[in-house]
């Protein structure tokens, strides 16, 4: 089974990241939020949606999100940072308190600010080393800004 | 100026070893070549032609004294023993090699410095006015504020992959504007509204570049305390609007074009109105503790022009030149804002040998409280020098190569390192900084032409800001040959203009003869109150354009 990094440990990967509008859906897919819009009278239960990047959160607003147990963002490039928004506004403003995992082509260097902004899971591609990645699983010790773990920032905490 | 505590320090030390690591891994060849390259733009850290290229962040232009001669120290041993200030008020040197660069980021950190976000498609380093905090008419001293900005913007988990790069320049003053805020992704000009609060004009969406454009106004007056959630609903806005699909359509001028400042102002208020309020709401707190850093000095009570100055200014022609042109009115009786230049001719504008900067630490030691500033034009400015030491700094400086004394002149040119270091550049742009700077040498002629803002850029980058010139000179290259096009009628002041093109460009030997001949027809239409911009925009361009383009009989 795959692996992924989730709350600073690797676990088996128990969901399924559907790319496609075919494939079947069953309960443990992550399927794409507009395929769920489109279809989810007939979808049923999943474990969760993919946002890719371009789509935004604005269509979630009024969805209940607590139906999702995992929302995927995917990084087409990981030089493409609007999946780090996209995070941010899922956990504040859309108050989302379950799993948002990074898809796709990101890297482990950038761990420390997905953390921030509120990614908790990290699915790596096949060929990324998940004990090294595991090392750089973590922010700097301290931030100026507040984020999606502390909405205080350090003028609040000095 | 501002001292890191504890928490700021840690940040720079993690910092060291983050990118130690990274170095480490990208030379084992566990981190590839792709990879590596966003994480050490986000260090400064760019590969040149010949060899690595690092940017030093002077954040806001400001340096101690024993800031610039750790610099100092730092060309000596990991370079050549010189480096080029540049338009953003940072530092860049020229040939240190990869694997010693974390080493140098650990030395810069022992002093209070990085070379974070210097470079990359994030927020860069946030500059200001020279003069800040010393002059009179400033609303209010713009440097807490920029700090503010500083501390926010790095390490900004949000905006670390950004379509393209992000500047921003603040400005205090009515009178003029030494920031080019109207050139920026976003300008900020401070002011007080009707009833005394402070607060920011913001413009947006000005830039250089392949398209250059002078910024709109998204909003009139946004309150001190609501700076950092504006400008978060701003850049979240362009994080998730702006164009991705080519890079020269990425800034955030494209975005605000395409949309409509209207229609973008719209986005930006929307999104503001969520977290417009919350906790990164700014408390009095934290201006109070920003301002603490940027007290005024022991000035002691002074007049103006004491005895030793006048009789100088009386008696020597070469002083009265240097002091008119270079030194510039102090808020404080009995004091003179002093600039170092760095535009001796035969010296690559901008740079600065390791012993000029040993030399300027020595002199802001000695005449300017142990502080300096490094000025967008590329010059090094001592902010608070008393008028009874004029005359000794005057002749030290000399000394020192600092005093060529063509502050604002046709010579006093900006430049960037062009097609001798950059890999970017079409072309060369210090052999025509030289040329330009030996045609015109005699000081009489220059102080006649007065103030003319004249800027290189080696390619379509425009980081010699040809665009804001009143003159701009910019490397093309046309079928493996470098040539220049000239262009007239920039400025980056409250008067911001973009330059048009005078026609076709030229071959590099010609520049100085057609600047020549642009001076001519200056000389012989302007009136006695006008700048060459003024008779520029009076004339326009076709008469600047028949003399340049004239065959010779």
């Amino acid at each position: 089974m795959l692996k992924l990094i989730k709350n600073g440990k690797i676990i088996d990967n128990e969901q399924i990241w559907i790319r496609d509008n075919d494939t079947a859906v069953s309960s443990n897919a992550i399927v794409p939020l507009a395929r769920w819009l489109a279809e989810r009278e007939v979808i049923g239960k999943v474990a969760g949606i993919w946002i890719d990047a371009g789509e935004g959160v604005e269509q979630l607003e009024g969805v209940d999100l607590a139906q999702f147990s995992v929302i995927g963002i995917n990084f087409p490039a990981f030089t493409d940072g609007r999946g780090f928004s996209y995070a941010r506004l899922l956990r504040e403003r859309l108050n989302y308190q379950g799993e948002i995992r990074a898809l796709g082509d990101f890297i482990p260097d950038q761990q420390g600010y997905l953390l921030r902004v509120g990614f908790n899971a990290f699915q790596f591609n096949d060929d990324v080393d998940l004990e090294k990645a595991l090392l750089l699983n973590k922010s700097f010790s301290v931030g100026y800004q507040g984020d999606a773990i502390d909405p205080k920032p350090m003028f609040l905490r000095r | 100026m501002y001292q890191y505590d504890a928490i700021d320090q840690q940040l720079v030390n993690e910092r060291v070893a983050q990118f130690r690591d990274q170095t480490r891994r990208y030379l084992n060849q566990e981190l590839g070549e792709q990879e590596f390259l966003p994480l050490r733009l986000q260090n400064g850290l760019y590969i040149q032609r010949y060899a690595p290229m690092l940017r030093i962040a002077i954040p806001y232009g400001m340096l101690s004294s024993d800031q610039l001669r750790t610099l100092a120290g730092i060309t000596r041993r990991y370079d050549k023993g010189y480096g080029h200030f540049s338009t953003r008020q940072n530092l860049q040197l020229n040939w240190p090699k990869l694997e010693d660069v974390p080493d140098i980021l650990a030395e810069l950190a022992q002093v209070q410095m990085h070379a974070t976000q210097t470079s990359g498609n994030c927020i860069r380093n946030t500059t200001t006015d020279q003069y800040a905090g010393v002059i009179a008419d400033e609303v209010v001293d713009p440097r807490p504020y920029c700090e503010l900005i500083r501390q926010w913007s790095t390490f900004h988990p949000e905006f670390a992959f950004l379509p393209r790069k992000f500047k921003i320049a603040v400005n205090a003053t009515e009178s003029s504007d030494r920031a080019a805020v109207q050139v920026h992704d976003i300008g900020l000009q401070i002011k007080k509204n009707d009833a005394g609060e402070i607060g920011f004009k913001v413009i947006v969406g000005g830039g250089l570049g392949r398209t250059p454009m002078v910024g709109l106004t998204i909003n009139e007056f946004v309150p001190r305390e609501d700076l950092l959630t504006y400008l978060d609903a701003i850049i979240r806005v362009y994080n998730q609007k702006g164009r991705r699909d080519n890079k020269y359509k990425a800034r955030i001028k494209i975005l605000v074009k395409a949309m409509g400042i209207d229609e973008f102002r719209k986005l930006v208020d929307a999104e503001w109105s969520h977290i417009r309020g919350k906790e990164s709401t700014v408390p009095m707190s934290e201006f109070t503790r920003l301002q603490s850093f940027f007290t005024e000095p022991n000035y002691e009570a002074l007049t103006d022009n004491p005895e030793v100055l006048t009789a100088k200014l009386a008696d020597s022609a070469g002083f009265a030149r240097w002091f008119e042109r270079n030194t510039f009115a102090h808020k404080k009786p009995g004091y003179r804002i002093v600039t170092l230049s760095l535009k001796k001719p035969g010296q690559a504008p901008g740079d600065a040998t390791a012993e000029q900067m040993e030399k300027g630490a020595d002199f802001a030691d000695q005449y300017s409280f142990g502080e300096l500033r490094v000025s967008h034009e590329q010059n090094l400015v001592l902010a608070d020098v008393r008028q009874d030491q004029l005359v000794e700094l005057w002749e030290a400086a000399k000394e020192a190569g600092f005093a060529t004394p063509t502050l604002g002149l046709l010579t006093d040119m900006i430049c960037c390192p062009g097609g001798d270091f950059c890999a970017l550049a079409n072309a060369k742009s210090i052999p025509i900084a030289e040329q330009i700077q030996e045609t015109f040498s005699d000081l009489d002629y220059l102080y006649d032409l007065g103030d003319i803002d004249l800027n290189i850029s080696g390619c379509m980058n425009a980081c010699g800001h040809h665009h804001v010139g009143n003159i701009g000179i910019l490397g093309v290259d046309k079928k493996g040959e470098e040539f220049y096009q000239i262009s007239m009628g920039g400025s980056s002041g409250h008067d911001a203009s973009i330059g048009k093109i005078l026609g076709p460009s030229f071959a590099q030997e010609e520049i100085s003869s057609v600047i020549q001949k642009l001076m001519d027809v200056y000389v012989s239409n302007r009136t006695d109150e006008e700048r060459f911009i003024d008779t520029f925009r009076r004339i326009g361009m076709a008469p600047f354009k028949e003399a340049a383009y004239a065959k010779v009989n």
